[in-house]
């Protein structure tokens, strides 16, 4: 909104300590593990790092359909598990290493999409999210009972033969770099008229519609776009766990958390997943040390879902938007 | 002292902009009133307001010397105010003698509704035509002869009707209008929100211009009939806001 | 043929029961227009209760009703009070309510886990392991007495919504909440007691699945999921839907479990969803298109 005071105001724009800190953000994020090539015994914090990168892609994924569309998707582990399962049966069966092989992953991962959003967006707001749940619980058994893929038991793979002081560096960059693409994929689609389109659906659909937004197809596109980042990233994660089977990635609990990450940073932002995942991964790390990964964490992720939307729905970026007190560096929308 | 007085109100929908900016009116217990103007003047949310659906931010509406802040549309039904919403507001599933029933729904007293349901079913042959009837399968014009039934079960001291003609031809709209005729006889106090301003007009004794939010002119209906001020509001006038509704 | 309808018996006795846990959900959707995704997470809580009632008291899993039934009403009153009250008018709030729930769900089935553990657990009243038998036919006996209260408690549900001066104004906001508003129902009241009365059945459907099957906190996932897929095909909101399609999916998994396993049997119920999803959105008894 254009008052005649910015036409007045001196030339250093506010996009310059936007762009300064993020610079300063990803060199410091690409020189960290240069440490550990030096000093060593920074491996956890790598695991760490490269775990709130994952989880920054996830978030920013979800908030596509989640956020900017506004549907909301109980069940979009599947996609982390699609990527995830075409990883290893790739490794597994035909030797091309998830390194090489992860985009192709998230392309099969967002090809389903695609095809599921096809059916499971013919319906509106409430049916959309009971099919998402219905997703999960049916892939989980699908995958459990499909010996290809090691049923119940999952799938072994090798470990990457590098110096444990090493092992981690891959990991990092990539998941690295798919935060940073994650990030842009949701800022380019936030500016874009397809990201508009979206946001008009989330706000009222029948008018959308009625204005000429093709709904069915950008409900679906978001559907699928959200899921290839994630795809991307459960293909590198099962990977990095040398192992993976439905119980890991195919609970309801897993799922929420995508929820839970985007929706407390501030979902229909761009930087609020960033945020929220940043922070819920830093929690859930303290809670799981200090109580262990068990049904309080269940108790905890379910709380604190409950005490966001009642008190703060549009989460801290979208809170403090709302209330005019978001620092300029922290407004990438 | 007016039956209904409206004091200064300022209302408006949820977080949003102020619909009504400060509207006053005297509503006299024999009088029937028609308000009319533009879209977005703040004609329905003035009967929502005053029925308790949207609440008054600022200003008071009195109703028969007592305030009706703060009370619930149920609460003020009670007092006597009935309200006829805009977008034909039956019970699509129900049958017709099912909808009237619903119309009484605040009497404890069973027996009494039915009296008073087949007393509303006299005054409307039609309703006692088609009492078994699913009121979906009725035409637009018999739903809102049903809508008045309905409305009269509570023998109300006034009834506020949102646009009954919208939507109907206007010989169906005629008929309608002389049924509200057989409301005024009976000494019910009627307020139309009318977009049809002739036939609202030739209906009522009272006429009130609403535009943006506030009364601009009002007066016995002939008067605002004949007032070329009315050809500048709907014909000449250029809207200074957009918005959907009245 | 005899297996056949050996399978169809066993298939619409537990249809029944499955109307029962699902009529809470759909009155509560048809009310209030939001998903209760917490719905089964509160069918554990009662089935807990009547576990440890029976466990400690031997209290009859069936009787346990006259127990779960107003205790979890008066849960429903207090959660709908401190969550949902108020918000429910604000159509645009709806899909941070369905959240809410789901937090709710979760928030339940840690409790219960944390508490109780996820170890297995049903109880075994003597009419558990005992059948009736009918000419070549048999029905076991605790799917019978299920079967036979759902129906009663079914029927009283109906009856009440027909013939209560509350019935109707139930009624009345799942019609039309404007037009209820108007005629003087207070939705605000009504949508509580709806939720009660939903938070009830749940009790009820909770008692009674001790017996049925073996339940530990994570199985209301599973729960929830066959409920509103049943709901979904018999259109949401309506209660006559949510018995037919319970009829007709469980009639279903039950010949898709004895064909291929009991683990497919929830399989039907889910991939049910996508069909309907695929054909007809809003169920067969649905009023809304666009659901």
């Amino acid at each position: 909104m254009a008052t005649s005071d910015t036409t007045v105001r001196a030339t250093a724009p506010p996009a310059a300590g936007k762009r300064t800190l993020m610079t300063v953000l990803v060199v410091a994020a690409l020189a960290f593990p240069l440490l550990q090539v030096v000093f060593g015994g920074l491996n956890y914090w790598l695991h760490m790092l490269l775990f709130v990168f994952m989880n920054i892609a996830i978030a920013s994924s979800w908030n596509i359909i989640g956020g900017y569309a506004g549907y909301i998707s109980l069940g979009h582990n599947v996609f982390f598990a699609i990527g995830g399962y075409a990883g290893a049966i790739l490794f597994a069966y035909f030797g091309v290493s998830p390194f090489i092989a992860f985009p192709l992953c998230g392309l099969i991962a967002m090809a389903f999409g695609f095809l599921i959003g096809l059916i499971t967006l013919r319906a509106r707001g409430p049916t959309f999210i009971i099919s998402t749940i219905a997703l999960v619980l049916l892939t989980k058994i699908l995958l459990d009972n499909w010996d290809y893929v090691g049923g119940t038991n999952g799938i072994s793979l090798p470990l990457l033969e590098l110096p444990v002081d090493l092992v981690k560096l891959p990991f990092y960059y990539l998941m690295l770099l798919l935060a940073v693409g994650a990030v842009y994929l949701s800022f380019r689609i936030r500016r874009s008229k397809f990201g508009l389109g979206l946001r008009a659906i989330s706000q009222d659909e029948t008018k959308a519609e009625v204005a000429g937004v093709p709904t069915r197809l950008y409900k679906t596109l978001a559907f699928a776009l959200s899921g290839l980042f994630i795809g991307m990233a459960g293909a590198l994660w099962g990977y990095y766990l040398t192992y993976l089977s439905p119980a890991i990635f195919l609970t309801i609990l897993v799922g929420a958390k995508f929820v839970l990450m985007t929706i407390l940073g501030g979902r229909g932002t761009v930087s609020g997943p960033v945020i929220g995942a940043t922070l819920f991964i830093v929690a859930n790390e303290f809670f799981v040390t200090q109580f262990g990964a068990t049904a309080l964490n269940i108790v905890a992720t379910g709380l604190l879902l409950v005490l966001v939307l009642v008190f703060f729905p549009e989460g801290i970026v979208g809170t403090l938007k709302k209330s005019g007190h978001l620092p300029r560096m922290l407004d990438w929308d | 002292m007016p039956l209904l007085q409206i004091n200064d109100v300022v209302a408006g929908y949820g977080i949003g902009p102020d619909i009504i900016t400060g509207l006053s009116l005297a509503v006299e217990a024999d009088r029937s009133y028609c308000i009319i103007g533009p879209n977005g003047a703040g004609k329905s949310t003035l009967l929502k307001t005053v029925c308790g659906l949207v609440q008054a931010r600022s200003g008071s509406v009195v109703f028969d010397g007592k305030p009706l802040s703060g009370l619930r549309t149920d609460e003020i039904l009670r007092r006597g105010i009935c309200y006829v919403p805009q977008d034909r507001s039956l019970f699509p599933d129900m049958t017709v003698r099912e909808n009237l029933r619903m119309g009484g729904y605040i009497l404890r007293d069973r027996h009494a509704v039915e009296k008073r349901i087949d007393e509303v079913m006299e005054m409307f042959p039609i309703l006692k035509e088609r009492r078994a009837q699913l009121a979906k399968t009725m035409s637009g014009g018999q739903q809102q002869m049903l809508l008045l039934g309905r409305a009269l079960v509570l023998k109300p001291r006034i009834i506020m009707l949102d646009e009954p003609s919208l939507g109907l031809a206007p010989m169906v709209s005629h008929q309608i209008f002389e049924s509200m005729n057989v409301l005024k006889k009976a000494g019910i106090t009627i307020i139309v929100v009318e977009q049809n301003a002739r036939i609202g007009l030739n209906f009522a004794d009272w006429g009130c211009v609403l535009d943006l939010g506030k009364m601009v002119f009002e007066g016995p209906s002939q008067t605002v009939l004949d007032d070329p001020r009315i050809e500048e509001l709907y014909l000449g006038r250029r809207r200074r806001r957009t918005g959907a509704g009245g | 043929m005899t297996h056949n309808i050996q399978i169809l018996i066993l298939g619409v006795t537990l249809g029944g029961v499955y109307a029962l846990m699902a009529s809470g959900l759909t009155l509560i959707f048809g009310v209030m227009g939001i998903v209760n995704l917490a719905h089964a997470a509160f069918m554990m809580i009662a089935a807990f209760i009547a576990y440890f009632a029976f466990q400690l008291f031997h209290l009859d899993p069936i009787l346990s009703i006259v127990i779960t039934m107003p205790v979890m009403f008066v849960v429903g009153i207090v959660v709908y009070r401190l969550l949902f009250a108020r918000s429910v008018a604000d159509t645009h709030k709806r899909g941070v309510l369905v959240l809410l729930t789901f937090a709710l769900a979760l928030t339940v089935e840690g409790t219960l886990g944390f508490l109780f553990s996820n170890i297995y657990r049903s109880t075994n009243p003597s009419y558990a392991s005992k059948a009736i038998l009918f000419g070549p036919y048999y029905l076991p006996e605790g799917q019978f007495y299920a079967t036979l209260m759902s129906i009663a408690l079914l029927v009283g549900l109906w009856a009440f919504l027909q013939y209560t001066r509350t019935g109707y104004a139930i009624r009345a906001t799942m019609h039309n909440r404007t037009a209820a508003e108007v005629v003087g129902v207070n939705v605000d009241r009504i949508s509580m007691f709806v939720f009660g009365i939903g938070m009830a059945l749940a009790g009820a459907s909770g008692s009674m699945l001790t017996f049925l099957f073996s339940f530990y906190p994570s199985k209301h996932w599973e729960f929830v999921a066959i409920l509103l897929s049943l709901v979904v095909l018999g259109g949401m909101g309506s209660l006559l839907g949510a018995l037919i399609g319970a009829l007709l999916l469980s009639v279903i998994a039950a010949f898709v479990s004895a064909e291929f396993g009991p683990t497919w049997s929830p399989v039907t119920f889910y991939l049910a969803l996508f069909v309907i999803l695929l054909v007809r959105p809003q169920g067969l008894l649905g009023k809304r298109p666009e659901l």
